[in-house]
């Protein structure tokens, strides 16, 4: 790449927007031009710079406004088909229909289990509850589950990549308890869902986009990970990446 | 048909689609009364979201909603507001000095994406502040990826000029 070229492509090279190769080729020319080099930097900067602009947040009366909106009469078929196993997995208990499902479909089952960290992250944000330990230390966070789990969840400081911890809370997920810990990026707020992997193994990793949610999913050391945000999914691959060294 | 009820869909967005409605609004009133009139819409058309990504259609419809109501009124992009600093973020690792310093750059940045016509400002802040994907960002202004990149190019080679006057090349490696 010449000087040309990795101009044509910067923006989408700082904004992590490029494929491996074209990235590395860019890299390789940022070793050997100060002018390019100096450009990304500016970049760079003025990007941390309009992320510490504001972020506006919606006032509370609009929070109220949209929660009691009129809703319309008519009810589909699909909502009421999902409104009857929402009320089957109540009267059931989540954890049973989740290991009947399961015992027969293994992708029923981390779809499943998929929606339940995508709820369990919403009604977190949702005010409900994200933090039982609120700190940024690894040492206060992880020593606070003993106890509490039958497991100790490994708790990584990925303050240097760009995602701190920022707490953690006990949860219910999939019929058991869970530890969940809580990343920021920005305005982001990452929760991770940490518990005993039964199915010990390969890492698989599991994408997908639920109610606009990014989730991933993998194992590492005989525990399963799920991983939820509404960060884009450059930067959650990025999280998850840090996760599984 | 999305699963789950339409507060549990659309309420986690809310923040997302009010700073989106602020920064293209440029006041918390107008703001308001877009995001207000764009759930309604969204309340409307909650049935047609088949896809899974409900923050990008409910920006959609919020960027929808504003420019249905400028092109009414007919007042896009005159009035700006400078007076708004309530939510500014500084670094508290900072002495006070490099706080101000800081602050002032961040302050300036600020007005200086303002005054961006709003087809830069726009991508520049559901780049920057939303972290949206090129790809999510091109699904919310209904344009081409190769748009969307252009526009960021555009956008930031004017905010890197605004903060850096004296540099014809774009050098801005003391900003923060």
């Amino acid at each position: 790449m010449n000087c040309p070229d990795v101009d044509r492509v910067i923006d989408a090279y700082t904004d992590d927007e490029l494929g491996p190769a074209e990235a590395a080729e860019v890299r390789a020319h940022l070793d050997v031009c100060p002018a390019c080099r100096r450009r990304v930097t500016a970049q760079q900067s003025l990007g941390r710079l309009i992320r510490r602009t504001p972020y506006y947040t919606a006032p509370d009366r609009l929070r109220v406004a949209v929660a009691t909106a009129k809703r319309p009469a008519r009810v589909s078929p699909q909502r009421l088909a999902w409104a009857a196993m929402v009320t089957l997995a109540v009267s059931l208990g989540s954890g049973a229909v989740i290991r009947t499902v399961g015992a027969r479909q293994a992708a029923a089952d981390t779809t499943s289990v998929a929606q339940d960290v995508v709820a369990s992250h919403v009604r977190a944000l949702m005010g409900a509850h994200l933090f039982d330990v609120r700190s940024t230390d690894q040492h206060t966070v992880k020593p606070w589950f003993l106890g509490k789990l039958d497991f100790s969840p490994p708790v990584d400081d990925l303050t240097p990549p760009g995602f701190p911890l920022v707490g953690g809370r006990l949860d219910y997920v999939a019929g058991r308890p869970v530890a969940a810990l809580v990343y920021q990026r920005r305005q982001h707020t990452i929760n991770v869902f940490v518990w005993p992997s039964s199915d010990s193994g390969e890492a698989v990793t599991d994408a997908r986009t639920i109610r606009g949610f990014q989730v991933r999913h993998w194992t590492r050391d005989s525990m399963t990970f799920w991983a939820v945000s509404d960060l884009n999914d450059t930067e959650l691959d990025q999280f998850v990446r840090a996760l599984t060294p | 048909m999305p699963h789950g009820a339409f507060e549990e869909v659309v309420l986690p967005h809310l923040d997302a689609a009010f700073n989106y409605a602020r920064w293209l609004t440029k006041s918390d009133a107008d703001a308001e009364d877009v995001v207000q009139d764009a759930t309604v819409r969204a309340l409307r058309f909650f049935s047609s979201l088949r896809n899974d990504d409900a923050r990008a259609w409910l920006l959609t419809i919020v960027r929808n909603t504003w420019y249905a109501r400028v092109s009414k009124v007919g007042h896009a992009d005159q009035h700006a507001v400078f007076d708004d600093m309530k939510d500014e973020r500084p670094d508290e690792q900072l002495n006070p000095e490099a706080l101000m310093i800081q602050r002032q750059a961040v302050e300036r940045v600020r007005r200086a994406i303002e005054e961006l016509p709003v087809d830069f400002r726009e991508v520049i802040v559901l780049r920057e502040l939303e972290g949206l994907s090129y790809k999510e960002i091109a699904a919310v202004i209904a344009a081409p990826i190769g748009t969307v990149m252009s526009r960021l190019a555009r956008g930031r080679e004017r905010l890197l000029a605004i903060m850096n006057p004296e540099s014809t090349t774009g050098g801005a490696g003391e900003l923060s």
